[in-house]
């Protein structure tokens, strides 16, 4: 099976899988004992509101009908309105992950980083003090519940030291805006675009040369033509979207995710600031998930490291550092990887403790909250982008293994 | 061979080292020399949250009402550091001027102050009073408080007798007429952003137009929810405040930061990333703060009561000596030490200490009075062999402070009496609640935040038979009904007194309802930070916090 065809199928089957995932979830949550509706009267209820709002929410109709009209809706990719407050479910959401995106990124660069490396050293000097140490700090770190972690941390860089705030994502007033360009359409109207956009145009062309030049692709006429092409196009292209932008005011671009953000709008101050913020969460979550990928490299650097190859590559008198990290690593690297890709997974759903020790204001939190609301759209909604996301990192690892290791056919 | 490639590799080494130094030098030279934004603000956190909304109409919890408070206006105030809450001496004039009230006290009026501004510059007069009232009252939102409190069965009319005076009609000579004035519920909204026929809602990126309130001392310029959940709100000094000359509010700028758990909120405070910590707090967390030297902890009287709940309908609860044995067990000294720290004060009535016609009623049974328990229950047929069950249900979603950890120690007192066990039973707050609504539980605990600081408002919801329909336990008594709406038809306060004291004396000889605690009320700030109020009102008054 070729590459894309075996993309394609992953994706198309994901569609069952999703809708299976929603059907459980579906049906979990109107089991557990609790009412939405009910939850909106905390003193007196009468009877005819309660039906009212029950009737607005959707929730008198009998319960196939209530599941179809959410399955059409969510192929439609409308998650519904909030029960609690609301406001659409997808928005909610959307504000949410973000959040939960920089940190899962920022704690899994910390536990792949500090887990490698240190199952690494620990492979090497198999059995030794050092090899003994690095094992029990990672149980250690295995076993400590991440909430207390975060608020020893807390306790010593916030509250001892000074160094970092105790939670939230940033400062207030401090929130950078991202890249933000302020544009009006010129007098001149679409000409006097193109005239701006001449010089992006212009290094589409130079670009388009050189890779032309490294292609060696024969200059005339099938080159030229090319280069013309692309220059035409960029140029045509770079003055439709100026012109577009200009005409609702300029272009704003944000991810949401605050260090990026922060370095669009090219202000360090926020930037700086966005670490501080991050930089405890991340080492707390980090290093909690790092005992996982330093048992599982060093198993796998030990199996590795007796094979012929790192014996032949010894031999051939590379250095000591070659052959551990670019031979014997690459070989371990795999399962680590498919580690990685579940617990980044997992982590996109929200570390739910985590969140809440550093009032980080993410996916985790809301899930959490939702519950105690009985929010049914709500808690579906982020069940099944929780899918998704598993879903989509599963199908990204599986393709990374396939550039890993070559006899690997997908 | 070696030698030339250990040089090689050193000249990469010192290469990646120089452009890692140069960058870092770049970054450092780009960081020091950009502006740095300086935040003046006073910064308050919190763990509370705006439940709706801010609209007087709809909103209905404490922190709602707080912003409500700290953007809109009333016609009265509750003066600040009042020990006593209901009196007349402790409503102060606000956007009303004076006031009366008629002889058979079904008739209030009300002059207004003259030349008060709403944002937009209309000048503030008596038909914004009647819109604000007539709004609340018709839209009369299920789940809001207008109805929770039962206007329509207090107001008959709003009436504007001249541009600067309105009359209240009412249909029952309503004593705690002023405190409910006093109450957010009852400010007044500005009708260009507060539609007669719609709520105000939160509008992402649009504080304005969340906001419907524009006559108090803050303006809110800023509301943030990230999922869902409020992220942070920001607040200038209203330029057209009434009271503006009085140096109102004392910060210019306020800032409030959400805070996922207790915890989280007393770490903030403790490392300086905020000025002002307020609700909620942990015992334990205040006790270490207390002995800190960077931080000020300030105490006061807290409004929020706790109170265990018999079912009538479930035998043998249906017996009021059974649920007097029961109270009579109760330890509440051990309760309020155990869980909270001495951070709570042991209740013997539905009315607060502190509060007008208190007394301790329930101390005529007394506190772990086992001889008592155990004579009654002997009489019913109940003794060690054959003891009483209780089943008692408790919320476990941190609705109320510490649930677990208070029935752990009410069964443990119950249980000493060697006459009763007692089986807990924990859900979570929705199911907590639905199960109240099947009066399926014997015995349940709950709690009560005032909704206007009356006596009237800690016996009217619970023990008149029709205004404590909510609370589903089916208690009824007809000699209890009159006496509440007696007391509720008089404005003299001796004569409410008296009447208080027979109803909380009916209250012990029925037992329907048994008080627990009162908790006290905290806040925490840097030292430099004055201006924090916690008396009986409840009103958290933001307007009056400021850093030396």
């Amino acid at each position: 099976m070729s590459l894309r065809s075996y993309v394609i199928t992953r994706l198309l089957l994901t569609i069952p899988m999703i809708l299976l995932l929603l059907s459980i979830v579906f049906m979990v949550v109107r089991v557990i004992p609790g009412d939405p509706v009910l939850l909106h009267f905390e003193k007196y209820a009468d009877p005819k509101d309660v039906e009212r709002l029950r009737h607005s929410l959707g929730l008198d109709k009998p319960l196939y009908a209530q599941y179809l009209d959410y399955v059409i809706g969510v192929l439609k990719g409308d998650f519904g309105k909030s029960m609690q407050d609301y406001s659409p479910v997808a928005q909610q959401i959307f504000s949410a992950f973000p959040a939960t995106l920089e940190l899962a990124i920022c704690s899994i660069m910390v536990a792949v980083g500090i887990g490698v490396l240190l199952g690494v050293r620990s492979s090497c000097s198999y059995g030794s003090v050092q090899d003994h140490a690095i094992r029990a700090f990672g149980v250690v770190m295995y076993a400590i519940p991440v909430f207390f972690l975060g608020m020893i941390f807390q306790l010593i860089f916030g509250i001892g030291l000074h160094w970092f705030p105790t939670g939230g994502r940033i400062y207030p007033m401090l929130e950078p805006r991202g890249l933000v360009v302020k544009m009006v359409r010129p007098q001149g109207g679409f000409p006097s675009v193109l005239i701006q956009s001449l010089p992006a145009a212009l290094a589409a062309l130079v670009v388009a040369f050189l890779v032309l030049r490294k292609r060696r692709v024969a200059f005339r006429p099938r080159g030229f033509s090319i280069a013309l092409a692309a220059f035409l196009t960029s140029w045509l292209i770079c003055a439709g979207l100026m012109w577009h932008y200009a005409g609702r005011g300029g272009l704003r671009l944000s991810t949401g995710l605050y260090t990026v953000d922060s370095i669009l709008e090219g202000n360090p101050v926020k930037l700086v600031e966005a670490w501080r913020y991050l930089f405890l969460p991340s080492l707390t979550l980090g290093l909690v998930l790092c005992g996982i990928f330093i048992r599982l490299t060093r198993t796998n650097m030990l199996e590795t490291l007796r094979l012929d190859f790192v014996s032949a590559a010894r031999a051939r008198g590379l250095k000591e550092n070659t052959v551990v990290y670019g031979y014997a690593l690459r070989n371990a690297f795999l399962p680590v990887l498919t580690m990685m890709g579940l617990q980044f997974a997992a982590l996109l759903g929200g570390a739910i403790l985590t969140e809440t020790t550093f009032s980080w204001p993410g996916l985790g939190r809301y899930l959490v909250d939702r519950i105690n609301f009985r929010d049914y759209t709500a808690i579906q909604g982020a069940v099944v982008l929780f899918g998704l996301m598993v879903a989509l990192v599963s199908l990204v690892v599986d393709v990374l293994y396939a550039y890993l290791d070559p006899r690997i056919r997908l | 061979m070696k030698t030339k490639d250990s040089k090689k590799g050193l000249s990469t080494t010192v290469a990646v080292g120089v452009i890692v130094l140069v960058i870092v030098i770049v970054l450092a030279a780009w960081y020091l020399l950009a502006p740095k934004a300086k935040v003046e603000a006073l910064i308050m956190g919190t763990t509370d949250s705006v439940e709706t909304n801010i609209d007087p109409a709809e909103a209905y919890d404490f922190f709602g009402w707080e912003i409500i408070q700290a953007t809109g206006c009333g016609l009265v105030q509750i003066k600040e550091g009042t020990p006593y809450g209901a009196g007349e001496k402790d409503i102060m004039p606000s956007l009303a001027t004076d006031w009366s009230v008629s002889s058979d006290g079904l008739t209030w009026t009300f002059n207004l102050r003259k030349g008060v501004k709403f944002e937009d510059g209309t000048e503030f007069n008596a038909t914004h009073v009647k819109y604000s009232i007539d709004r609340g009252m018709s839209l009369a939102i299920p789940e809001g408080a207008f109805v929770g409190i039962g206007f329509s069965d207090i107001i008959d009319s709003v009436e504007v007798t001249d541009k600067y005076q309105v009359k209240f009609h009412l249909k029952i000579p309503f004593g705690p007429f002023l405190s409910l004035m006093a109450s957010p519920v009852s400010y007044i909204v500005n009708p260009k952003y507060a539609p007669f026929d719609s709520t105000v809602n939160y509008a992402e990126g649009n504080a304005r137009a969340s906001c419907p309130n524009d006559l108090g001392p803050y303006t809110l310029t800023n509301w943030t929810r990230k999922a869902g959940k409020d992220y942070e709100m920001r607040f200038k000094a209203n330029p057209n405040y009434w009271d503006k000359a009085s140096g109102l509010p004392r910060s210019k700028e306020l800032i409030i930061k959400f805070y996922a758990d207790a915890t989280g909120l007393a770490m903030a405070i403790d490392a300086g990333d905020i000025d002002v910590a307020f609700r909620q707090l942990k015992a334990s967390d205040i006790e270490s703060l207390k002995t800190k030297t960077n931080v000020k902890v300030w105490e006061g009287t807290g409004a929020f009561i706790q109170y265990l709940v018999f079912q009538e309908k479930i035998k043998p609860f249906d017996d009021a000596r059974v649920r007097r044995a029961v109270a009579a067990a109760l330890n509440r000294t051990a309760l309020c030490k155990t869980v909270f720290l001495g951070q709570a004060a042991n209740l013997y009535s539905m009315i607060p200490n502190g509060m007008m016609g208190h007394i301790d009623a329930y101390k005529t049974l007394g506190d772990a009075n086992y001889t008592f328990t155990k004579n009654t229950l002997k009489e019913l047929g109940y003794d060690e062999t054959n003891k009483l069950v209780v089943d008692l249900y408790y919320e476990t979603s941190g609705h109320y402070p510490q649930s677990a950890d208070q029935v752990a120690v009410i069964k443990s007192s119950l249980e000493a009496s060697g006459v009763i066990t007692v089986n807990l039973h924990g859900f979570d707050w929705p199911a907590y609640r639905v199960k109240r609504g099947e009066e399926s539980m014997p015995a349940y605990i709950y709690g009560w935040y005032p909704d206007y600081v009356d006596p009237d408002n800690y016996v009217y919801p619970f023990l008149h038979s029709s205004g404590s329909s909510w609370l589903h336990n089916n208690y009824a008594n007809e000699q209890m009904d009159k006496l509440i709406e007696d007391a509720r038809a008089t404005s003299t306060t001796s004569t409410r007194e008296t009447l208080y004291g027979q109803i909380q004396q009916l209250m012990v000889q029925d037992a329907p309802i048994v008080p627990m605690f009162q908790s006290s009320a905290w806040a925490v700030t840097k030292p430099n930070v004055k201006g924090v109020y916690l008396d009986i009102s409840q009103v958290w008054r933001l307007w009056l916090l400021e850093k030396e």
